[in-house]
């Protein structure tokens, strides 16, 4: 077991609370480190929540290697830091507004969304979820354990949810509120947002219900998704026979993003895989420049050509929708020099990864470096790649697109340097 | 009072193009569950076999092209390129694939699958006639050259009836004479 510590009592705030954030602040936590970890959004876990199935081990998404101490589920550790570790101060429906102060006394003005949920008192019997469609649970294992409240969507059934809350958990008057808190180290860990291709005329993104990006995708494939993991048409909830998927959309394109976002083939190809080994009869075809499963990652363009995944390399020319919710796709193949011409239920979209909302205002806050809008290190020749300034780290995907364990390792290394310093 | 006259909008594509539901996928499926097939789907089309290949210069499909096809299930394309027929079988794309894709021994089979339905280009069946009626591919026919190598004008012992017999009796000979 882990003997807690208070060693030190300048808190770290860690901005993110994806795969990167969590790792830092649990480890931080547990060499007794005070640590504020704040998150925009009412659940943690990210970008990584949505992903169903994780590469490069396929497991759960959140059951990736993280602490060898920890006990828990699996491999499974943020369940027991966020409930036990008392160093972990969690803040959700949280932003950052504004940093001042000097490196090592920063003061971080944050806006924190109102809390209509006490998770601490949730027990999630799921009666209020019965009494108002504005609450749900996200995911059966979502951190905090809690449902989240949708006020966009309040109704009567909502405030007999709240009288008759067992535990008196719900708070429909909540306010938001401000606070200003002092730190001495800030970790940048804001990951990445997935593209909305809409400007991308060609492709019909945001017109056409069944074109979707790679992480939509995810979602309908997901167990815990509204079909129960049935490969089904967005427009129709049709079962979906034949899926074409297309690489490089916004990414390495000077209009959008120059930059290749590296973890795309790999995902779409581990989505390609889940298709046609796990859900019977369902042909994929992957419309490509260059297949860039780097690394170890090429072991699932190998599965994916050997489960009989059809790879096109080229470009889609036309695409049609018809009037029975299929589309009519014509694909040129450089291969070949020949056009081909298909149909399919789903046209998935591997949509560049771009820095988050916010990103370059944070950037342009701390004075950090830029890189293709994420956050490059403050010293290129520098080892220590994720010192993005004096007393400020950045880790995961706000570095630019990072695949987990990756992201992982980054956090160890933000932790190990900020241990470091506090020799 | 018509304006214009109607006029038939131009076609979306001026090259038709391959309908992908028109070809057949077993084709794949079958090249692949005979014995050379086993790697064919492992391809990744880095066109090394063509690379390597030293007459594909001037074909029409060049091998990668025809691994493609094959991957697609254009059956019917691939049974009646005359490709499979020129290739010289000297393995050197065989040997260099990246991924262990057999391609010469693929283009093998792929030329028995042509020859059982009937698609053999008439110069193959000209060269399985003679063999058929001669018993041999080479009949020696510049004598001077034995002649000056102060050989006898004929091959001495050389008795080619056994083969034409036995080449009638097979597919050879079924080649030659049609629907036998």
């Amino acid at each position: 077991m882990v003997e807690v510590k208070t060693l030190v009592s300048n808190p770290v705030l860690v901005i993110g609370a994806g795969v990167a954030g969590l790792t830092a602040a649990t480890q931080l936590a547990d060499f007794g480190i005070r640590t504020v970890l704040v998150d925009r959004l009412p659940i943690v876990g990210g970008n990584a929540m949505d992903l169903y199935k994780a590469f490069p081990t396929d497991d759960c998404s959140y059951c990736f290697e993280g602490s060898r101490l920890r006990p828990g589920i699996r491999k499974c550790f943020y369940r027991s830091a966020i409930l036990d570790q008392p160093n972990i101060d969690l803040k959700v429906n949280t932003e950052v507004t504004e940093i001042s102060g000097s490196p090592g006394k920063f003061q971080a003005k944050l806006s924190v969304g109102p809390q209509y949920i006490d998770s601490k008192k949730c027990i999630m019997c799921g009666l209020c979820i019965e009494c108002s469609n504005a609450f749900c649970l996200p995911s059966p294992q979502c951190q905090p354990q809690a449902v989240i409240y949708d006020p966009e969507m309040s109704d009567e059934g909502a405030k007999k949810a709240e009288e008759e809350c067992p535990t008196k958990a719900i708070n429909l008057g909540a306010q938001p509120s401000e606070e200003t808190i002092q730190v001495s180290d800030i970790v940048i860990a804001t990951g990445y947002h997935e593209m909305k291709p809409v400007s991308i005329d060609e492709y019909g993104y945001g017109k056409i219900p069944n074109v979707v990006t790679q992480l939509e995708l995810a979602q309908i494939l997901d167990p815990n998704g509204k079909s129960g993991g049935a490969l089904v048409r967005p427009s129709d909830g049709g079962q979906v026979k034949r899926v074409m998927m297309v690489q490089c959309v916004g990414s390495r394109d000077e209009n959008y993003y120059p930059f290749c976002s590296k973890i795309c083939c790999v995902y779409a190809l581990k989505h390609a895989n889940i298709i046609t080994l796990e859900r019977d009869g369902t042909q994929v075809t992957v419309v490509y420049m260059d297949i860039r499963t780097y690394d170890r990652h090429e072991r699932y363009y190998r599965v994916a050509r050997d489960a009989g995944v059809r790879f096109v390399r080229g470009r889609v020319s036309r695409l049609e929708a018809c009037a029975d919710g299929t589309l009519d796709i014509i694909a040129y193949d450089s291969l070949l020099d020949k056009y081909l011409k298909f149909n399919v239920d789903l046209f998935v979209l591997s949509s560049a990864l771009e820095p988050p909302k916010g990103s370059a205002e944070l950037i342009e806050s701390l004075s950090l470096h830029p890189a293709s809008g994420f956050v490059g290190p403050a010293d290129l020749t520098s080892e220590n790649a994720v010192v993005a300034a004096d007393h400020v780290y950045v880790c995961g995907a706000a570095t630019g697109p990072a695949e987990i364990p990756e992201s992982v390792t980054q956090a160890r290394a933000v932790v190990s340097m900020i241990l470091q310093s506090r020799k | 009072m018509t304006e214009t006259e109607e006029k038939a909008d131009p076609p979306a594509v001026m090259i038709e193009p391959i309908d992908i539901s028109k070809l057949d996928p077993d084709f794949r499926e079958g090249i692949r569950s005979m014995p050379n097939g086993e790697e064919l789907s492992a391809c990744f089309a880095c066109s090394t076999c063509t690379a390597a290949c030293p007459i594909a210069s001037t074909w029409k499909y060049k091998p990668h092209q025809l691994i493609r096809m094959i991957l697609l299930g254009m059956r019917k394309e691939v049974l009646s390129s005359e490709e499979i027929w020129l290739c010289l079988t000297c393995f050197e794309c065989q040997e260099r694939c990246p991924q262990n894709v057999r391609v010469t021994d693929i283009f093998f089979d792929c030329k028995n699958l042509a020859a059982e339905e009937g698609m053999i280009p008439d110069s193959i069946v000209g060269l399985a006639r003679e063999l058929t009626d001669k018993g041999q591919l080479y009949v020696v026919t510049a004598d001077w050259e034995r002649e000056d190598m102060d050989l006898e004008p004929e091959v001495p012992g050389l008795s080619t009836e056994e083969f034409k017999t036995i080449l009638k009796g097979t597919r050879t000979g079924r080649i030659v004479g049609g629907d036998e």
